[in-house]
């Protein structure tokens, strides 16, 4: 009997189109526009290109500027200006046509711009360090040049005095938080196919689920398999939209193991609130529209719009991001990434785990039921 | 023969409504048992409260001669059902939603593939298998719902009223198809409020009215339980009133009406009542048309009881 249920639940699943929709395609689609909308803004070299500057050597005095600028604009990965040496009257040509950022002059490394911008203030913010070791440079000759030398060796080398060490071989890139909450509202759609199966199993709610309702079998066997074919579905579909995120490059670290039981764990809360939903008094529009509305504001606190909202309940109202099942699901991801310990990882499945049994319990109370006061 | 039903004193109230009003009904094994009523007079309740879907206030329900409980699994598995809703799954072809029912009741697959073929073939839906049901008409789908209740080759089966919105020709097919069913040994409870189709096929007829019983009984019992025994009718173009009076006045004749030039007399019992009327016309040289006597119907025993039709 239950792998009788089983198999053609699975069948009504898998050709039941909205819910497809729903499931599949459209955490799909959102990611993938989600992708596109901001998927460069995630490659941190293409954010910053090289400034294109002028160099005005009117007094070829200070030669060490002069080389500093032609050092910064070498080609390769750690270039930061596009040094062109021009007169004075080319450049300001330049300058005022947008094809340069600013103007430097050698003789008093000052700086010619035509309005403030992030560009200008890194060329500024360059001028000012070379000053300031210029400063030091001289004021320490003055006293010892031996020192000056040292020092001047000491800037050459550019040793760090720190070492990075990240706690966890996860992305912590904050962009991935959208890519998380497609996760979270792809596990809570699972309940509107849970909505639509739980009904058929219930005399006052369909026909179907008068038939079934008087079949020689116990209800809770149905409601089990019903469960168990939503759930692999589900699962699968999960598998599926983390597989097609991997292929755009996307990086969730080597914590394989853990997102996948997120996964599980997400589908579960997600049958068990529709589960729940199935069982109230009401229409199956009126469910599913109940339903949809959770699932989406759910999303919505768990960051699937806009970034800083979860952070926002954070501050304000923890308890929220405690209890609703996306904010759980995506601070999952965010905990295998930045963390080096599972704490708040398992704290969060825990949550989950036992928010399902509790809803699955109270579930198939109500729905194992076969006597009705009104059908 | 035994009884496959036994319903005593069964009450059910939703809030203040009263839905069955100590109803009481026995089904013997092997019949055909009619449950004639309007709408609303509480045939689908009863359904459903012998099928243990519904709770009920008060009464005692027998079904097979054993106390009929939700987990009376023992019982529900010699019980078929055709609902008044077609309940089938839309996503699965005819072929799959009659095997999906049937495998809820039969565990062995090759007995089931027999008896899903079977009931495939006896609705006539052979041709369409791998049809999902929105591709079938309204009279095919009813088929199909009739499927689903009875190819496990139940001893008792409910057909809640078969036959609503379905087209003359599925509708003979379903009433063959229930006769057939009977003579293969299953006992049938059948509900309408088509009075026409409980005549043609059932045994025995139960009238119920605002969840009572109204009359129960063969159909000639039932006939006998009322004063008309036949209503003679003619179309006459005019008709003097001294002639209408004189018609009141044949033998057995206990009501007489004529309006947009049709005559009808209802008789109480006698015999050669029809030579009688057509001698009085000839005699008497009035024009007639069609002249026809008909038999009491279900309707004029529930109008006689009732005072109000069926169909009101």
């Amino acid at each position: 009997m239950f792998w009788h249920n089983f198999k053609y639940s699975v069948k009504c699943i898998l050709r039941e189109k909205t819910t497809l929709f729903w499931t599949l395609i459209f955490p799909l689609a959102l990611f993938t526009f989600e992708y596109l909308s901001f998927g460069n803004l995630m490659e941190s070299d293409e954010i910053f290109s090289k400034i294109p500057v002028a160099v005005v050597r009117e007094d070829e005095s200070d030669t060490a500027l002069y080389e500093t600028l032609m050092a910064l604009s070498e080609q390769g990965d750690n270039q930061v200006l596009d040094a062109e040496v021009m007169d004075e009257e080319e450049a300001l040509e330049s300058l005022k046509n947008e094809d340069i950022s600013g103007i430097i002059y050698t003789a008093d490394a000052s700086l010619t711009v035509l309005e403030s911008d992030v560009y200008s203030s890194i060329i500024k913010s360059i001028l000012d360090q070379y000053l300031q070791i210029r400063g030091i440079y001289k004021s320490v000759a003055e006293k010892d040049v031996m020192m000056a030398a040292e020092i001047v060796s000491g800037l050459m080398t550019d040793e760090l005095y720190y070492t990075e060490v990240s706690t966890s071989d996860g992305c912590q890139n904050e962009y991935y938080n959208f890519f998380y909450a497609v996760f979270a509202m792809s596990c809570l759609f699972s309940s509107l196919a849970a909505i639509e199966r739980f009904s058929r199993l219930q005399a006052n709610a369909s026909a179907l689920g008068m038939r079934r309702s008087i079949s020689p079998n116990t209800k809770l066997v149905s409601v089990i398999s019903e469960y168990m074919a939503i759930l692999m579905i589900q699962f699968l579909i999960e598998l599926i939209t983390l597989g097609y995120m991997m292929l755009f490059g996307i990086d969730f670290g080597n914590q394989y193991p853990a997102i996948i039981l997120t996964l599980f764990i997400g589908c579960n809360i997600g049958i068990s609130i529709g589960m729940l939903i199935s069982a109230l008094k009401c229409g199956e529009g009126t469910k599913t529209g109940i339903t949809c509305g959770i699932n989406m504001l759910c999303s919505v606190m768990a960051d699937l719009c806009a970034n800083g909202i979860k952070y926002f309940i954070e501050c304000h109202a923890p308890i929220i991001n405690r209890i609703n099942p996306a904010a759980l699901i995506t601070d999952c991801f965010y905990a295998l990434n930045v963390y080096d310990t599972y704490d708040r990882f398992f704290r969060n499945i825990i949550t989950m785990g036992i928010m399902s049994v509790v809803l699955v319990a109270i579930g198939i109370l109500i729905l194992r039921r076969n006597k009705y006061a009104s059908v | 023969m035994g009884n496959t039903i036994e319903v005593k004193n069964l009450v059910k109230r939703y809030k203040d409504f009263v839905a069955l009003d100590h109803f009481s009904m026995e089904v013997k094994e092997g019949e055909i048992f009619g449950l004639l009523g309007p709408n609303g007079s509480g045939k689908t309740t009863t359904i459903n409260c012998i099928l243990s879907l519904l709770e009920f206030d008060k009464g005692e329900i027998k079904v097979f001669g054993r106390e009929m409980k939700p987990s009376s699994y023992d019982i529900k598995k010699d019980i078929g059902v055709v609902m008044q809703n077609v309940a089938v799954f839309d996503e699965m072809t005819v072929y799959e939603n009659v095997d999906y029912f049937c495998g809820l009741y039969v565990k062995d697959k090759t007995i089931r593939k027999n008896y899903v073929e079977e009931a495939i073939e006896f609705v006539g839906l052979s041709d369409y298998k791998k049809f999902l049901p929105k591709k079938l008409s309204g009279g095919l789908l009813r088929r199909l719902n009739i499927a689903c209740g009875i190819a496990h080759k139940p001893k008792l089966i409910f057909f809640d009223e078969p036959t609503v919105a379905v087209d003359p020709q599925s509708r003979n097919k379903i009433l063959e198809g229930i006769v057939k069913l009977n003579e293969e040994g299953a006992t049938i409870v059948y509900t309408s409020h088509y009075m026409e189709e409980v005549e043609q096929i059932c045994t025995r007829i139960l009238i119920m009215d605002n969840g009572r019983q109204v009359a129960l009984g063969t159909k000639s019992e039932l006939k006998k339980m009322i004063k008309k025994t036949e209503t003679i009718s003619a179309e006459l173009p005019e008709l003097k009133s001294s002639d209408l009076e004189n018609l009141k006045k044949l033998p057995h004749v206990y009501e007489t009406s004529y309006t947009d030039g049709e005559l009808k007399l209802m008789y109480s019992g006698g015999n050669h009542n029809l030579v009688r009327v057509m001698e009085y016309l000839k005699d008497h040289n009035i024009m007639f048309g069609r002249v026809y006597t008909e038999s009491p119907t279900l309707n004029d025993i529930f109008l006689e009881i009732t005072g109000k039709t069926l169909r009101d």
